[in-house]
């Protein structure tokens, strides 16, 4: 009995503390999350798609988000001080694609010092700090570049691959893996890079210095969407259009106009839309507690589009934003 | 028993608990089922309205797109000048249309009108016209969403309306492309409850028109739209999601309207459930604490009640009982319980009165019988003595036997003054004296202010007859008695010492605990439970004894003026 007398009112006790407890905790944190999104680059087609992707995020999960990205995507520095004010202005979660691989991470580490949660999107940086990865998986990327420049009758290939900066850890990836499965393949008699910065101007005349050292080239790859473009224009301004297979990353509508008209030979389509959606949500999903192996990349679906298929429905839904 | 079962208040407080949580629980469980319904099909009401809303709205835009086809018909068979005209105002004016474009009989494109664009000259693929569904749909058809591609350059997302054509050029078909922009602007701000919203599906079972299109066509999210196209108009709640469904005039559309039955329930049923359970737990608590006092009431009076009988148990002469309070059961068991006590302990006192009383007629029994021998004895001296001529000694015997039975029998009483015990004393040592030839001398040693009290009858001639034949026979000194009578406070003690061979402990106990084997005459023991019985355990017989020195029996008893007290005892 003397244990009953105590432990009754306990119980009780413990009842109305529940109840008292279970009762307010309705609707989801109420607090809006301040997130920052620091792209590569802010006029692409591929980074309007996730900027699109990160604003219906934002508006699902009503986080308060401020998406800045530098004029060239050559300028880390520029990345760093976004980081900086970011981090000065309060920002819980940082959604960051790097330029550069070595040259972001200090940054990037002092901001998760500071307390924020990083979500890399697209473009891995050199820190163990990252909470979660999201993007394409860049080797595989390559590879199916490769498979989409393999794709021809043609008897034998000279491959000329126009990559980005040095520094970017997706392109070093991407011809990685296009070299790779460009080695099983009997046909190709050589593969030749040259690294310029990535706009279409610089890719054109990348195209232009490729040619003149290996004129044997015939076909050409264009690692990302601006590069992409500029090695399309120049195939069609060289008038190589049909000599030279053109194989790009993205889908810039430019692109897709070449395409058509034969010059482009396939597009590698990444899904920037989801890049944005997945970053956001997952900083979100980090700062409300959730954690995700930062090892472990979470792969939006890359798909390739050749000109026979870019108008079924599913090329269709990958290479056309709905707007 | 203490161990095992509940205590009464326990019982009581868990069964009372116990019962009212069971029935606040089904209640409750009751009340939210029938709630939860109820919100369900209000929110499939409320879902209904919305949609039917949404419906009229994509009808009249729907309308208006079927009044502009019209316009289209009488506008395409001006002539060429005039409908270019028409077509940049229209186009100007419809920002959702983003192309007419006509097409021969074989689906090949004849004119294309857009707002500043020219369409390419080799489309390739055009998808705004699927030429395959021409002849099986002679009425046309409305595509499901595609990319626009007739331009370079610009591939926006588009419904394609299909209908048949009469002009003066070898036109068949004329092709609407229009943006879901009029009708998304009003879709996307549509909500249902808190996250449901409604979306465009048409009778193929392709999205038309959803607020997160992009989200699907990234494979972010997803629609069961297999699901959903087997439902029929009306609401569907399947698993935790509500469907409404309504199909539109056209009979192509349908408006699909999505929410959540979680929303629904925790929007309003989290509310009116914490008040429930906030309700709920005061009247717990308000149960718990009435029951506590109730059964506290009801079993405290039982318990002290349980404790009296347990008292009475362990010593039922010095208990008392006073009933305490209660109901009026309990009342009633105390009240029975209290006469009980006085009636056990009523019956006891007579029960032990009576043992006393059988005990002390025994007593008086044995008192009564005199030792034979000793009376054989006592004659064949007398007799011996008158032979030898002996006169004034046989006297002196006869008297002292004379005296040492009346006193023996006092007319029946118990108690006798200390100076006739003392004479039944010196009459017994007189006779023995003789007797035993003055083997032994004996002497009084009296506290004259002791005289007056009482005594009991025969207490010292057992233990003057136990010195003679333990310690004196045999001796070959001569052996000594002395008695003595002294105040001892309160207390009398009379002391009976001889210088005999003395006892050993085991012959004192003897003689303490057992009645005497011969059945002649009274003993030691019977002395000391007389002497008890009458004055109480404090008073008694002790005996100091020395081997080969000598005996010391102490009698001790209270000053006793008057006999009737202890006479009734």
């Amino acid at each position: 009995m003397r244990t009953s007398k105590k432990l009754l009112p306990l119980l009780l006790a413990a009842a109305l503390l529940l109840g008292g407890c279970a009762a307010p905790s309705r609707g989801a944190s109420a607090a809006q999350h301040k997130v920052w999104l620091v792209a590569k680059s802010t006029d692409t087609a591929f980074w309007l798609s996730a900027f699109g992707g990160a604003n219906a995020a934002k508006a699902e999960y009503n986080v308060d988000l401020t998406i800045v990205g530098p004029e060239t995507e050559e300028d880390y520095e520029q990345q760093n001080a976004y980081i900086a004010e970011a981090v000065e202005q309060g920002a819980e979660a940082i959604v960051f694609s790097a330029i550069s691989y070595t040259e972001n991470a200090a940054a990037i580490d002092a901001a998760a010092d500071a307390g924020l949660k990083i979500v890399v999107i697209d473009s891995d940086v050199d820190s163990r700090k990252v909470g979660a990865r999201i993007g394409t998986d860049n080797v595989q990327a390559g590879r199916m570049t490769a498979a989409a420049v393999l794709d021809t009758e043609e008897e034998s290939l000279c491959v000329g691959i126009v990559n980005f900066d040095l520094g970017s850890r997706n392109g070093q990836e991407r011809e990685l893996g296009l070299r790779q499965a460009l080695e099983e393949d009997a046909r190709v008699t050589g593969a030749y890079t040259v690294n310029v910065q990535a706009s279409a101007t610089a890719a054109q005349t990348g195209v232009e210095i490729l040619l003149a050292e290996h004129p044997d080239v015939n076909a050409l790859v264009g690692l990302n969407e601006p590069l992409a473009v500029g090695v399309a224009l120049a195939v069609e301004r060289l008038g190589l259009s049909g000599k030279v297979r053109v194989v790009g990353f993205d889908t810039n509508v430019q692109c897709v106009d070449l395409m058509r008209s034969g010059t482009v030979s396939a597009l590698i389509a990444q899904n920037p839309y989801a890049m944005g959606y997945l970053g956001v949500e997952t900083a979100w999903q980090l700062l409300e507690g959730q954690s995700f192996d930062p090892d472990r990349l979470i792969d939006t679906a890359t798909t390739i589009i050749s000109a026979e298929n870019m108008f079924t429905i599913e090329s269709q839904k990958a290479l056309f934003s709905f707007g | 028993m203490k161990n095992k079962g509940m205590r009464m208040n326990t019982l009581l407080l868990l069964s009372i608990i116990g019962t009212v949580v069971v029935v606040l629980l089904s209640a409750m469980l009751l009340f939210f089922q029938t709630y939860r319904r109820a919100l369900i099909r209000n929110a499939e009401t409320s879902g209904q309205r919305t949609i039917a809303q949404v419906s009229n709205t994509v009808d009249t835009y729907l309308d208006d797109i079927d009044a502009v086809m019209n316009t289209l018909y009488t506008e395409l068979e001006a002539g060429e000048t005039a409908r270019t005209e028409f077509f940049d105002a229209f186009l100007r004016i419809r920002p959702d249309v983003i192309a007419v474009s006509t097409y021969n009989g074989a689906g090949g494109l004849v004119r294309c009108y857009a707002l500043d664009r020219e369409p390419l000259r080799t489309p390739g693929s055009n998808l705004s016209l699927d030429a395959s569904r021409l002849e099986a749909e002679p009425e046309g058809y409305v595509s499901a969403p595609h990319v626009v591609s007739l331009f370079a350059g610009y591939y926006p997302w588009a419904i394609t309306m299909v209908s048949p054509v009469q002009t003066n050029q070898p036109e068949e078909w004329v092709a609407l492309d229009i943006s879901c922009s009029n009708i998304s602007d009003y879709i996307n701000d549509v909500g249902i409850g808190r996250r449901g919203y409604c979306f465009l599906l048409d009778t193929d079972g392709n999205i038309v028109y959803h607020p997160q299109q992009q989200l699907i066509y990234s494979d972010l999210k997803s629609e069961n739209v297999e699901l959903i196209s087997t439902l029929a108009d009306g609401s569907h709640v399947e698993g935790s999601v509500i469907y409404t469904l309504q199909t539109l005039d056209n009979e192509r559309w349908r408006v699909v309207g999505v929410s959540y039955v979680e929303d629904v329930i925790f929007d309003s049923l989290w509310e009116l459930g914490s008040i429930l359970i906030i309700a709920a737990l005061l009247i717990l608590a308000a149960t718990f604490l009435i029951s506590a006092v109730l059964s506290k009431e009801l079993s405290r009076p039982l318990q002290d009640l349980a404790g009296a009988m347990e008292q009475f148990e362990q010593d039922a002469d010095n208990f008392s009982y006073e009933p305490g309070g209660g109901t009026r059961e309990v009342r009633d068991l105390s009240e029975s319980f209290r006469h009980m006590v006085l009636r056990v302990q009523q019956l006891m006192g007579t029960v032990r009165q009576e043992e006393v009383n059988l005990r002390k007629t025994e007593l008086r029994a044995l008192q009564a019988q005199i030792n034979p021998h000793f009376l054989y004895n006592t004659l064949d001296s007398i007799s011996w003595m008158c032979e030898q001529g002996k006169n004034a000694e046989a006297v002196q015997m006869v008297n002292a036997l004379a005296r040492l039975f009346r006193i023996s029998i006092s007319r029946g009483h118990e108690l006798i003054p200390i100076r006739s015990e003392l004479q039944h004393a010196e009459s017994y040592l007189q006779i023995q004296a003789h007797r035993y030839k003055n083997q032994f001398v004996y002497r009084f040693d009296v506290d004259e202010e002791c005289l007056d009290y009482l005594c009991n009858k025969i207490t010292l001639q057992p233990i003057i007859e136990n010195a003679i034949y333990h310690g004196i026979n045999g001796l070959v000194d001569d052996g000594e008695i002395a008695v003595s009578v002294k105040g001892e406070g309160e207390d009398i003690v009379f002391t009976v010492a001889d210088n005999g061979s003395g006892m050993t402990a085991e012959q004192i106990d003897a003689i303490m605990s057992k009645e005497r084997s011969d059945h002649a005459g009274i003993g030691i023991k019977n002395v000391n439970d007389r002497l008890k019985i009458y004055f109480g355990s404090a008073y008694g017989i002790t005996i100091d004894s020395v081997p080969d020195e000598g005996t010391r029996v102490h009698i001790r008893m209270p000053r006793v003026r008057e006999e009737a007290p202890y006479e009734n005892k």
